[in-house]
């Protein structure tokens, strides 16, 4: 279920940045084809979030942990969305390997998936209709980006696979700091703040509800960040 | 003197700038990255304002950010200090955060844009918000009320603002309601009680609060209640939004209004769950309404004055502002188009001219359009690219075929001029629609908004016709012209203007005056000459999930993928014919 919400928002994700691409490119059929691409994004993300519901509607138990919309952009950094490409600094051909090499990977992940639902026809199916939209998108980028870079299209694609690397890695490596500064500053939080919290919890028995005077010199000192 | 305004890092990040103490253009960064609420640093709004005024960055006299981040990082340790050892999963995430980008505003500012860290200023985020509000308002002097989740400290600020005779200005704010006691984080927190975004979707509890009856208030009035000097106070063992990143209601919160909604759960208001969720909502509306008038009532009786100016995020609470105005004694109630946050960069920009500067006053030109202008011909181009029929017309032409196509039922999306600043849609990026039947709120809501059921469309009426179609106040009209009272249609006339009457018989009126937006006004006029009422739905050209359209192109998109069936930008009509997209696959296929 959890995964189902995540690949929902991901494609969604990846369908607004799509849509992007649609917006900035020069390229009238390429405009066409992203718009096609977007759509068919962000449908696949309500396919995705309907089967989610009905899964929910059947276990209620089960949506204890499950996080509301807000939390989509969390889940939209797993790679099939576009938020690590600058869409619009890209040009068409960086755009269509990108497109290329990130369909194919969601493709081959969806298909393990589908495999595995044996269990579930009903999420079977959704995988399916999925699947057949992504054959499409592959198709339909690898076509394009020989058009428009026939001399290079290769090394484009190669470049596309070796960014997706060097992202994930920065995606691990990131998180891995950010894991070690967590860490960090929660030893220091029980090591360090325990008189300074003591200090600010007597300071705020002090503290008066209601109204506060604003201090008449607050107001005319646009130089300082205090 | 050329100052440009700045807001990010929160919400709604916006570039605004004043040159010679007028504003000249001012833009959300989410127009321009296409990501709705976009709180990144605004580069791509600071390059637009300042290409469009063709002045470079060294040549800015200050840049002022719109808040003090080394006051609200203050704030932020302060509450993890006061909540120790709760806070202990927050206080990570919050220095990181924090210690990360958001407290090196001077030096963040200095080298993206090449200025000098002397020219950047800082006001105080209610600072910001009580100048958005009373420096673009048409009064000499006014009470001031702000009010939001939070700044640094302040959640809620009352003071006074006047231009005096020989030109100097002062905005005073008086007295503050500190965090964590705050109306904004109040409603948020039924926001996401309810299953909605905060930050985003407090609208919808306002839409929803009409489906319910006030039967909790007493619950309500539990958690917060009113303080001896007319202020209030949270009651923090209901919240967790002080102590933690994860919820912001407590367990107790729950023993008390039940089990939150699903966000994943449509509600369905014949249902007992739905109703209890729409109860809900009625009742911490009605909570914040009255809190709100007494306050207002208060600062009324204090000041003395006729005219108030409200701002920060709460002031987008329609229903509340058209309290205010019928109960709290003031005459005149001023909201601008954008009083959150995305306002305050032109707030900061003007409260550095007018006060730390001490310029001159000079007027705001009253209306919401400091973004870019959209061009028709660019639409032209594109739909012939596709092979689509691009009629370009002359003026008079376009508003007759224009208003033949809202007669025969057609959806039509307008697209004229300068972007407004703001997240209502006044009459340059809207979707238009004949306001009669409530098959077309349905159609609205099934083929292009793709949203809930319970959510109202807003009707726009030339000024000169308001009163015959809706109950306005003295000063309601003024109230209007943003979209920032919801007033009662006139029981005469709800049947026949079905789509935009709430269930409860109110609407989201926007009185048009002809100076602010000349070509939706003639077209209202037209529609008035063949329907007999010269009102249209309007709400803003976007889908679900997405900002307001900027540019042609995005008019264009939007118009190909949802119910939309005529595209205008300028003098360039588009007539949709069939399914397009459906049609382009099996030809690529």
């Amino acid at each position: 279920m959890q995964k189902l919400i995540r690949f929902g928002a991901t494609e969604t994700d990846g369908g607004r940045d799509l849509l992007r691409a649609a917006e900035v490119t020069r390229d009238p059929l390429l405009r066409r084809l992203y718009l096609l691409h977007a759509t068919d994004e962000q449908r696949h993300g309500m396919l995705f979030r309907r089967r989610a519901m009905a899964l929910l509607a059947r276990h209620p138990e089960r949506s204890r942990g499950t996080r509301g919309p807000g939390w989509s952009l969390d889940f939209a950094r797993d790679g099939h969305g576009l938020d690590d490409l600058e869409v619009e600094r890209e040009p068409d051909d960086t755009m269509l390997a990108f497109l290329h090499v990130a369909e194919q990977s969601a493709a081959s992940r969806f298909t393990v998936y589908r495999d595995i639902m044996q269990f579930d026809p009903d999420t079977r199916r959704v995988f399916d209709d999925i699947l057949h939209d992504e054959m499409f998108h592959m198709n339909y980028t690898a076509v394009q980006l020989v058009r428009v870079a026939p001399q290079h299209h290769r090394s484009r694609l190669w470049r596309a696979r070796l960014s997706r690397l060097w992202k994930a890695y920065l995606r691990l490596a990131s998180a891995i700091a950010g894991a070690i500064g967590g860490v960090i500053l929660t030893v220091q939080y029980f090591v360090l703040l325990p008189p300074f919290a003591w200090l600010a919890k007597r300071a705020a028995r002090r503290d008066i509800a209601g109204w506060t005077a604003v201090p008449e010199p607050r107001h005319d000192s646009l130089r300082s960040q205090y | 003197m050329k100052i440009l305004g700045i807001s990010a890092h929160y919400h709604d990040s916006a570039a605004a700038l004043v040159v010679d103490g007028v504003p000249l253009c001012a833009v959300q960064e989410e127009r321009l990255s296409r990501r709705k609420n976009d709180a990144g640093f605004p580069l791509a709004a600071t390059e637009w304002c300042l290409a469009q005024a063709g002045i470079e960055p060294e040549e800015l006299d200050a840049v002022v950010f719109y808040e003090k981040p080394m006051l609200k990082f203050e704030r932020i340790l302060t509450c993890a200090l006061r909540t120790f050892p709760r806070s202990w999963r927050m206080f990570p995430k919050a220095m990181k955060n924090t210690l990360g980008e958001k407290v090196w505003v001077r030096g963040l500012i200095s080298s993206q844009l090449g200025v000098p860290a002397r020219k950047v200023l800082f006001t105080e985020h209610h600072q910001s918000h009580a100048a958005a509000a009373f420096l673009t308002a048409p009064t000499r002097r006014a009470a001031i009320l702000t009010s939001d989740g939070v700044g640094e400290w302040a959640t809620l600020t009352i003071g006074r603002g006047e231009r005096r005779d020989d030109g100097t200005t002062s905005i005073a704010l008086d007295r503050e309601i500190r965090f964590p006691h705050s109306l904004g984080m109040l409603y948020s927190t039924f926001t996401a009680y309810l299953g909605f975004k905060v930050n985003e979707d407090e609208y919808k509890v306002m839409g929803l609060a009409g489906y319910g009856r006030p039967s909790r208030v007493d619950d309500v009035r539990n958690v917060i209640r009113r303080t001896p000097d007319g202020a209030f106070a949270l009651d923090l063992d209901y919240f967790e939004f002080h102590s933690t990143a994860a919820r912001s209601y407590s367990s107790r919160f729950i023993d008390r209004f039940g089990p939150p909604r699903n966000p994943y759960e449509p509600i369905d208001l014949q249902t007992s769950e739905g109703r209890r969720f729409a109860d809900i909502a009625a009742s911490v509306q009605r909570v914040l309404e009255d809190t709100l008038v007494d306050i207002a009532r208060a600062l009324h009786a204090e000041s003395g004055l006729s005219d108030l100016c409200l701002g920060g995020g709460v002031a987008l609470n329609g229903v509340a502002n058209a309290r205010i105005l019928a109960e709290s004694g003031f005459e005149r109630v001023f909201v601008p188009p954008a009083p959150g946050d995305a306002g305050c960069a032109v707030g900061a920009a003007l409260y550095a001219d007018r006060i730390h500067f001490r310029n001159g006053d000079r007027d705001v030109p009253d209306h919401p359009f400091w973004g870019p202008a959209v061009d028709g011909a660019e639409l032209a181009r594109i739909a012939r690219e596709d092979g689509q029929h691009a009629a370009e017309l002359g003026e008079a032409e376009i508003l007759v075929q224009t208003a033949d196509d809202l007669m025969s039922g057609r959806i039509v999306g307008w697209m004229d001029g300068a972007l407004e600043l703001g997240p209502r849609a006044l009459g340059h990026r809207s979707i238009l629609a004949a306001p009669h039947d409530a098959a077309m709120r349905d159609r609205l809501n099934r083929e292009i908004k793709y949203r809930e059921q319970f959510r109202p469309f807003a009707p726009v009426v030339p000024v000169e016709h308001a009163e015959r179609y809706f109950e306005l106040p003295r000063g309601g009209a003024r109230l209007a012209r943003f979209m920032s009272g919801v007033f009662p249609v006139r029981p005469e006339w709800r049947s026949r203007l079905a789509a935009v009457t709430h269930v409860d018989g109110t609407a989201r009126v926007q009185t048009l005056e002809r100076a602010m937006a000349p070509r939706l006004h003639a077209l209202l006029e037209e529609y008035g000459r063949r329907s007999g009422i010269p009102v249209l739905l309007n709400t803003s050209l976007n889908l679900a999930g997405e900002p307001i359209v900027n540019r042609a192109v995005e008019g264009y998109s939007t118009f190909l993928r949802c119910g939309i069936d005529v595209l205008v930008a300028g003098r360039t009509r588009v007539l949709k014919r069939g399914s397009l997209l459906a049609k382009r696959k099996e030809e690529v296929a």
